[in-house]
């Protein structure tokens, strides 16, 4: 997804190596630390669930591509075979991103054709796969 | 040569007598534009001020002109609302677009990423809030210093104008496919809503943490009018509600009240009833819109070099919540368990 775990990490340390100027000290760099550690614990996260959620989510578009190319074109069946070149979170956002491009286009044309069914089927697809991305704050205390 | 002489440059010069700028400090928020305090000393004489400054990089594209005219539009008339007290679009001595306005003291904005902050003040907090949202829709937006720079749109066109601004922002920053706010866009035009009640100033940006509360129940500077214009007054509600900012809770909006408390409170405020059917489209415009944000900060964090972690926070962690709130809605609208 964007932006990916390596960016932000990155993006963590350039930010905390960056001298600030003398007016954004204080309370803005406390603020800064605070989101860069936030991101930090995410990260980690990311790193313990991000596989399992992606080749997840590939694998049910698949299944819903399959599903609707009956009806709605055998285009949807060569898009299904999609295949990671491994599992690493970078090659399955790779195929994840032809895979929706391709999800986009079935929904599409369910909608267009008023097959409820299969649309519905899409709509709880995204559902799922956004509770599967889910991301958890620490609980931190109301300031 | 420091901001802090920048800035003594540009008053001494505005207000043609020295100008001496202290305690220069920037603040956390106000993603779109650097926030700086400060004060401004004139001979024996100490103003509070705040400087908002155009970034290098934003979450958001926003006219500085608009904002300021905003504060203009509503300081003074009983909501309280800082001081707008200059504009600088050419960037002057600061060398980028800023304005400055009057710095409210003793109080504090909350993130909507922390614990329910209110406490026991919540309901006496979603009183003043949902009211003030009310009273900005009550307000006739073309008799104010707004409308001197914000287009008024048709009533029947106030859906479309934003719909097609926020899908054009998710078709020019979109770096990977987002089924799920497209599927919402689509739903959108399919059903469009009736024409606004009325025209009104939409805030653009009214939730949590864009106002200041005094930790005694007070809400005390209603902040952060950047993406200000003229439109629906239910564009403001749906925003304001918006699962997004109610601290994970279903039953109390933006960890304030009950959700049809706060809508009686906003019609009884705005002297409007609200439409359910219209509602329920701004509802889920208010998710597609953050969704066209957060996938703009994604965009930015990375054109701007990865520096900015509010950028990238927002570009990840807040879009895949954007991404659950969406889906949930287009599940319910289905009537999908």
């Amino acid at each position: 997804m964007t932006p990916t775990v390596p960016e932000l990490l990155l993006g963590n340390f350039l930010c905390l190596t960056n001298p600030p100027p003398p007016e954004s000290m204080g309370e803005f760099l406390q603020g800064r630390v605070a989101i860069t550690g936030m991101i930090a614990l995410l990260s980690a996260q990311e790193a313990e669930h991000g596989i399992e959620a992606r080749v997840w989510e590939n694998g049910a578009i698949r299944d819903l591509l399959r599903q609707g190319a009956p009806r709605h074109g055998a285009a949807h069946l060569v898009s299904a075979q999609a295949v990671e070149s491994d599992l690493t979170l970078a090659a399955l956002d790779r195929v994840n991103a032809d895979l929706r491009r391709a999800l986009i286009d079935l929904h599409i044309q369910a909608e267009i054709s008023g097959d409820q069914g299969l649309d519905h089927a899409i709509l709880r697809f995204y559902r799922q796969s956004a509770d599967r991305r889910r991301l958890d704050l620490p609980a931190s205390p109301a300031s | 040569m420091s901001l802090t002489e920048q800035l003594e440059a540009y008053l001494s010069r505005i207000w043609e007598q020295p100008v001496k700028v202290q305690d220069m400090s920037r603040i956390p928020g106000g993603a779109s534009r650097e926030t700086y305090r400060f004060d401004a000393c004139l001979g024996d004489q100490i103003r509070p001020l705040i400087l908002r400054r155009d970034p290098v990089g934003s979450l958001i594209d926003t006219d500085r002109r608009l904002e300021f005219l905003a504060f203009r539009s509503f300081h003074g008339t009983g909501l309280p609302v800082p001081e707008a007290v200059a504009l600088e679009e050419e960037g002057g001595e600061l060398e980028r677009p800023f304005f400055i306005m009057g710095r409210i003291d003793g109080g504090k904005a909350q993130s909507p990423f922390s614990a329910p902050p209110y406490g026991e003040h919540a309901a006496a907090i979603g009183q003043q809030f949902f009211s003030h949202l009310g009273t900005i829709a009550r307000a006739d937006p073309l008799s104010l210093p707004i409308a001197e720079f914000a287009p008024a749109p048709a009533l029947d066109a106030c859906w479309s104008r934003e719909l097609d601004y926020w899908e054009g922002v998710i078709n020019e920053d979109e770096e990977h496919p987002q089924p799920i706010v497209r599927a919402a866009i689509r739903r959108l035009r399919r059903a469009p809503p009736p024409p606004a009640q009325k025209l009104s100033v939409i805030h653009g940006d009214y939730r949590t943490g864009n106002f200041m509360h005094d930790g005694q129940g007070r809400i005390i500077a209603l902040l952060d009018w950047e993406m200000a214009h003229i439109g629906d007054p239910l564009e403001d509600l749906g925003w304001a509600i918006e699962p997004l900012w109610s601290y994970g809770e279903t039953d109390r909006v933006s960890g304030m009240l009950p959700r049809d408390e706060a809508i009686a409170i906003w019609e009884a405020a705005s002297g409007l009833k609200l439409d359910p059917v219209a509602f329920a489209w701004w509802e889920l415009f208010a998710s597609v819109k953050g969704a066209a944000i957060w996938i703009s900060a994604a965009k930015e964090f990375r054109a701007g070099g990865l520096m900015d972690p509010v950028l990238g926070f927002s570009g990840w962690y807040t879009a895949r919540r954007q991404d659950e709130v969406i889906a949930r809605k287009l599940c319910a609208l289905e009537g999908l368990s």
